[in-house]
């Protein structure tokens, strides 16, 4: 064989490695959520043969709480997505446009972006503090309240740079035909960041929908908690109930791969807040 | 002349036209006010309790809080903790992520499916990562033991995260396992921002491939992976989700981290005030380390 053969063999060899590394573990929990108790301790493990059941989702899903928490998460990150995504768009747009005297739209957007450079933990304390003397403790309120603050940075960051990509000129033309400010934002310039607002919406869903700290801290009924705090619950208790927590990792992990599969164009702009366009 | 005008008749000096300037504030002040309630009056708050003891009519300024953090071996073990956790998850996941990018970059069939499917790792939410390495670290039915039994291995001694000793290996691996394909996305992305002009005129000169690699590639990759040094280094201080499942800092205190401790702290033991200045301490490391990545990333843009 050739040498550019050999080297180009390699290659797939270790990306299939990565690959496999990636999905196995993932794909175990797929199998565990499907199988009977007999099957989940059995030895050698089986990967493939086993017979499949559902009693598990329904278990979980229907028995136990794990559907309440389940519309509790959807609750929190639609609404709170949308609240970062109304206010983040306007404020993004304000400070890529015009315009701000001692270059403040400079300096509010790095302090804006600070904010967010905060470990969870050291909100935590506080905002437990806050919370509970505004008698908002396991409420869904107060976890929309903080998610729309946790994602508001992200918005901000990802919409002035789309905003920027846009050339000036673009409005300019639309005023001078007569349109206002806003209608010239409302008529020209959000219909051209369609792609990048939607993605940036489809990254705070996942955000909201993974967050796990400030929900643990919170939210401890099980009326207000998320779908990661009602699983970390279980898990932590002594006696685990394998298929009910696999079924409900599965269900909490479809819809965010769903999301981060269309999102994939803007994945590194994303996960980076726009440092690298990828 | 100006100063004999009345003051009424002088005109304000401004260089754009005020209307627009205040649109702009309307725009941006909802969300000055969010963040000024919710990131910086928390802070404050925080300062707050950190510096006080006593409730109520007894509630006085005290340093006391923080004279503790120094002589608590606890909080000194969950420091190192956090630190070798960050240090060794940060050497794999980059050498592993630069690995794999620089064997991606270059035109290979079914690229854009590898990408895809090594994403799938990161996106996952954390606690969901807990679950799935829980039911393959378990020692009795997990699949790692179970696939090295029937190969005819032992492994009465592969406890993993029920082991002192190798806890923090699992917890470190998992890390490793989640977010090497996030360094990897960056660097690819970094590298395929390169140029093609200055690889023709090495190949011009003769140069081998160890010196494009180092004259080349890695100057022109260091904004990227300074950035994804960056990310990674603030995540890994701030872990928590993943070992609080894991592990929840376990056996003993082999994997505690300061994120745990603090939790620990605040809602376990409700002693706020020392979770607080805890949190200070861990707020200024975090934000020297940060500040030392950004200055190395402006001195390369000045450069």
């Amino acid at each position: 064989m050739s040498k550019p053969r050999w080297s180009r063999l390699m290659v797939y060899l270790a990306l299939v490695v990565a690959v496999v590394t990636a999905l196995v573990p993932v794909y175990w929990m797929l199998t565990i959520s499907l199988k009977s108790e007999v099957d989940q301790f059995a030895s050698p493990p089986r990967w493939f043969s086993f017979s499949p059941t559902l009693t598990h989702y329904a278990d979980a899903f229907l028995s136990r709480s794990f559907g309440q928490y389940l519309a509790t998460s959807a609750t929190v990150a639609v609404l709170s997505t949308l609240a970062a995504v109304t206010l983040g768009t306007f404020a993004a747009y304000a400070l890529a446009r015009f315009r701000w005297p001692m270059r403040l739209d400079r300096r509010l957007s790095l302090w804006i972006l600070s904010t967010r450079m905060f470990p969870p933990i050291v909100s935590a304390v506080p905002l437990f503090l806050m919370m509970r003397d505004l008698r908002l403790l396991n409420t869904t309120a107060a976890l929309v309240i903080v998610y729309t603050a946790f994602n508001l940075p992200f918005v901000v960051w990802m919409m002035r740079g789309f905003f920027q990509e846009l050339p000036r000129e673009m409005e300019e033309a639309a005023m001078i035909d007569g349109d206002s400010r806003l209608g010239a934002l409302f008529r020209i310039i959000l219909p051209l960041v369609v792609p990048g607002l939607a993605a940036t919406a489809v990254f705070c869903l996942i955000m909201s929908w993974n967050e796990f700290l400030l929900a643990l801290v919170l939210t401890q009924t099980d009326a207000a908690m998320t779908l990661p705090v009602g699983i970390a619950g279980r898990v932590t208790q002594y006696e685990i109930k394998w298929g009910v927590m696999s079924a409900a990792g599965v269900v909490a992990m479809v819809p965010i791969l769903t999301f981060a599969m269309a999102v994939q164009r803007y994945l590194v702009r994303g996960l980076s807040l726009g440092a690298v366009k990828g | 002349m100006s100063a004999q005008l009345s003051p009424t008749l002088r005109k304000p000096r401004t260089r754009r036209p005020p209307r627009e300037l205040s649109l702009a504030f309307v725009m941006a002040a909802p969300t000055i006010a969010v963040l000024l309630a919710l990131s910086v009056y928390p802070l404050i708050y925080a300062i707050k309790v950190a510096f006080q003891s006593g409730t109520g009519a007894d509630a006085h300024w005290t340093l006391q809080h923080f004279t503790r953090l120094f002589s608590d071996s606890f909080f000194l073990a969950a420091l190192g903790h956090t630190l070798l956790f960050a240090t060794v998850a940060l050497t794999f996941e980059f050498l592993l992520g630069l690995g794999l990018a620089l064997l991606v970059d270059r035109p290979l069939r079914g690229r854009g499916l590898f990408r895809a499917l090594l994403l799938v790792p990161m996106m996952l939410p954390p606690v969901v990562v807990g679950v799935v390495w829980r039911l393959m670290l378990n020692p009795d039915f997990g699949a790692i033991n179970g696939t090295l039994r029937s190969v005819g291995l032992t492994t009465e001694a592969l406890t993993w995260t029920a082991s002192p000793r190798l806890a923090m290996l699992s917890v470190i691996a998992v890390d490793v396992w989640q977010w090497t394909p996030f360094v990897f996305l960056v660097l690819l992305a970094g590298l395929q921002a390169i140029p093609q002009e200055p690889y023709e005129a090495a190949r011009m000169d003769g140069s081998s491939a160890w010196q494009t690699f180092r004259f080349i590639t890695l100057p022109l990759l260091r904004p990227a992976m300074l950035i994804a040094l960056l990310l990674r280094t603030m995540d890994l201080l701030r872990v928590f989700d993943q070992i609080f499942i894991l592990t929840e800092g376990g056996p003993g205190f082999a994997t505690e981290t300061v994120s745990l401790y603090i939790y620990r702290a605040a809602f376990r033991f409700f002693d706020f005030g020392y979770a607080a200045a805890m949190s200070f301490v861990l707020l200024v490391i975090t934000n020297l380390i940060s500040a030392g990545y950004i200055r190395l990333l402006q001195r390369q843009e000045a450069a």
